[in-house]
């Protein structure tokens, strides 16, 4: 890894060419799912792997635009999760940076992270913009259990988020990790972006 | 002056222990047509992306030497820069469209609208482009719809219209039909009837050699010979480079007959008519 | 070449007026419902972007983009009917199923809501070009590489779900099994995935030297073929949407 932060906004021109990839990958991550009829989306296995390899930066612009993307083109509600997509591309930069990519145990961790950190952030995007809910029927349904039980608004959409991500984001995490591994070397080290050149 | 120097020119890849390109000294004149010939991992794609400045800004790794391009030094400007100087198309077309336009002739724009030129000297060198490239009549088509001889006709043009004095073409034809090769290679002797210096990678060696000044073989990321295309593929130990000499260079070795203004070899099957007609 | 793409090309008032304009629309509409939450002010704000996608000939266009939230809207509508915590007034009840008329008034407040975001989204995709929009904010300030990426995401996505269907066929051929329990679903996973990324990742790489090498990188400043487009009433319009956005913020913290 370079010793360059991973914070830098000197984008290279390779981190940036990453963004429309990853965009795809979500997508047709998405429809394979979908093709397959697996109970999960699978929908940001290309965000997740444009942070593990160009950082969180680059990892959170793929998320946000790629909500924005289908905002304009497909379904105007993905817009309002935009900043749920940037803070999983953002996590699993920093985390990946800090060294937890070491195993699939470690990806797991992330998953976990990342599924949490979803669902806090989504929660009140949820609650503002339809008063808890996510339009996913278990999660709903979760969710009126709670609220008929007395739970809090809050507690149940959060509820609700957990239900729907946390299994979603481990998976996608895991696959993303899978293939990770399996990159070659030099698909690698281009989109870093590391300023050092070595004198010969 | 020389167009090109390079000067014990030294690279290799990030995490790599060995040299991609080792001490590398040639130079070239304004107007030059260099053949780049050698197996495929001799070095021919990364000494191309050295002497356009993507080796070492876009690679990273280590690098050693000096190259010089129109005057810059490559090693203390950005691939951005350099790109007013040298340009550079490769193997695949698809990947060279940038994806992000409408039409042929906005792909064509898009290099220029990055360096700012202003839009009315835009549209005169897209047009000179377009006519050059013989890519008129498609110029409203989208670019993704094209053949792959078109689009990589598209790519040149792209490359073209920002005025290099040195054009750089990695196996440009490699991933094309036939007819797109030969769309290709017409373009290309336009352009040297321009002047524009030109550096071109390729296997098609009777095509090398029937256009090449001179010709650089590589092996091993060093530069093995740099001479006449003659004198390069009279050599004997050609096949141990992985290069199998032009048609007409076996043709005259077979039958013993040499050029008579050089005494070596023919490579072109121009020439070596020609021996034969003076000798009948 | 397929693009992706909602805009309808007609010729209508909306389509002449300028994209940020239209955008500037959609985030004002969409702020003042929440901005001011009475039923009958979300209700006036929705009718009007309704009326403007008449306006703007794409009505009926919308009306695929609204299906797709209809599963969100009915959860909307029970969840909140049935569960609304400040739920109290029995409106009717059917069997043992009681709809309330706290939870009914939340779930049509955010109904609308819902509503009125998907159609003011419809009247600036449906009515304006992609091009013209980025072009016009990267001239506002946005980074021209933000711009590159919006318009490059268009364009290959079609062309990624190109190669989608010739891994899955060949994949199939090779025998693999897309049907059965769900552990062979898993497994199918990997063999349709992975060749996707490798080959996007090696476009991506070869992109990024196309890009490289025409300047893409350069900090000059850039200019555009495309001249802006003449739009109307532009200065007009902006500042109503403006001033309807002060005066709602205005009314919310006075009222």
């Amino acid at each position: 890894m370079s010793k360059k932060s991973m914070w830098t906004l000197k984008l290279s021109t390779a981190a940036i060419a990453l963004i429309p990839a990853a965009i795809g990958i979500n997508y047709l991550g998405k429809l394979f799912a979908g093709l397959l009829k697996l109970p999960l989306w699978l929908d940001s296995i290309g965000t997740v792997l444009a942070s593990m390899l160009a950082g969180p930066i680059i990892g959170a612009l793929s998320g946000i635009i790629n909500n924005v993307i289908f905002g304009l083109t497909v379904d105007p509600i993905s817009t309002v999760y935009a900043i749920t997509s940037g803070a999983i591309g953002l996590v699993v930069g920093v985390m990946a940076y800090k060294g937890w990519l070491k195993s699939i145990k470690t990806a797991i961790v992330i998953g976990l992270v990342v599924g949490l950190v979803a669902a806090v952030v989504s929660t009140p995007l949820n609650i503002i913009f339809w008063g808890g809910q996510t339009g996913n029927v278990w999660g709903d349904a979760f969710y009126a259990f709670l609220v008929s039980n007395n739970f809090p608004v809050w507690l149940a959409s959060f509820g609700d988020s957990i239900v729907v991500d946390v299994p979603d984001k481990v998976a996608t995490v895991i696959v993303s990790y899978l293939i990770f591994r399996g990159l070659p070397k030099n698909f690698i080290s281009i989109f870093r972006g590391s300023d050092k050149i070595e004198e010969l | 002056m020389s167009i090109i120097q390079v000067e014990g020119l030294k690279y290799k890849y990030p995490d790599t222990d060995q040299l991609a390109l080792d001490d590398i000294s040639f130079e070239v004149k304004q107007g030059e047509f260099i053949g780049l010939i050698g197996r495929n991992t001799a070095g021919k794609s990364t000494l191309c992306f050295a002497l356009s400045g993507l080796v070492p800004h876009f690679f990273n790794g280590g690098y050693g030497g000096k190259v010089f391009v129109n005057g810059l030094e490559v090693r203390q400007h950005e691939v951005g820069d350099i790109a007013a100087h040298v340009g550079l198309v490769f193997e695949n077309p698809f990947s060279q469209m940038t994806a992000s336009k409408y039409t042929v002739f906005e792909e064509i724009a898009f290099g220029l609208e990055n360096m700012g030129v202003e839009r009315n000297e835009m549209i005169t060198r897209m047009d000179e482009s377009l006519d050059l490239l013989d890519i008129t009549s498609i110029k409203d088509k989208h670019p993704f719809d094209l053949s792959g001889g078109q689009m990589q006709r598209v790519a040149i043009a792209s490359v073209i219209a920002m005025k290099p004095k040195i054009l750089i073409l990695d196996e440009p034809t490699s991933q094309l039909d036939p007819q797109g090769s030969e769309e290709v290679f017409k373009v290309v002797e336009n352009l040297t009837k321009e002047g524009i210096t030109i550096i071109m990678a390729e296997h098609k060696i009777d095509k090398l050699a029937e256009y090449a000044d001179k010709v650089a073989l590589i092996d091993h990321g060093k530069l093995i010979d740099f001479d006449t295309p003659a004198k390069v593929f009279s050599r004997d130990d050609l096949p141990d480079y992985g290069i199998t000499a032009p048609t007409a260079t076996r043709i005259g070795k077979a039958l013993g007959i040499k050029d008579s203004k050089t005494d070596l070899f023919p490579v072109t099957i121009k020439a070596i008519s020609r021996e034969i007609g003076d000798k009948l | 070449m397929s693009t992706m793409t909602l805009y309808v090309d007609k010729k209508s008032f909306i389509h002449h007026v300028a994209p940020l304009t239209k955008l500037l629309y959609v985030m004002v509409s969409i702020a003042i419902t929440y901005i001011i939450p009475k039923l009958e002010f979300v209700l006036f704000v929705t009718l009007t972007s309704l009326l403007i996608l008449a306006i703007g000939k794409v009505f009926r266009k919308i009306l695929p983009i609204l299906a797709l939230s209809i599963l969100l809207i009915i959860s909307i509508i029970i969840v909140q009917g049935f569960f609304h915590p400040e739920n109290q007034t029995v409106l009717y009840s059917i069997g043992f199923i009681t709809f309330y008329k706290e939870g009914l008034t939340f779930a049509a407040l955010l109904t609308l809501r819902v509503l009125n975001m998907i159609m003011s989204f419809g009247i600036l995709i449906l009515t304006t070009k992609h091009d013209e929009l980025v072009e016009d904010l990267i001239k506002k300030g946005m980074s021209p590489k933000i711009g590159y990426v919006l318009l490059s995401v268009l364009q290959l996505i079609p062309q990624m779900r190109a190669t989608m269907g010739k891994i899955t066929d060949a994949q199939r051929s090779r025998g693999m099994e897309t049907e059965g329990n769900l552990l062979v679903r898993v497994k199918a996973f990997f063999p349709l995935i992975v060749p996707v990324v490798l080959n996007s990742l090696h476009n991506t790489r070869e992109r990024a030297i196309a890009l490289e090498v025409r300047g893409f990188n350069t900090k000059m400043k850039k200019t555009f073929l495309n001249l802006s487009k003449e739009y109307q009433y532009t200065k007009t319009i902006q500042s109503i949407l403006w001033a309807i956005l002060i005066v709602t913020i205005a009314w919310r913290i006075l009222s």
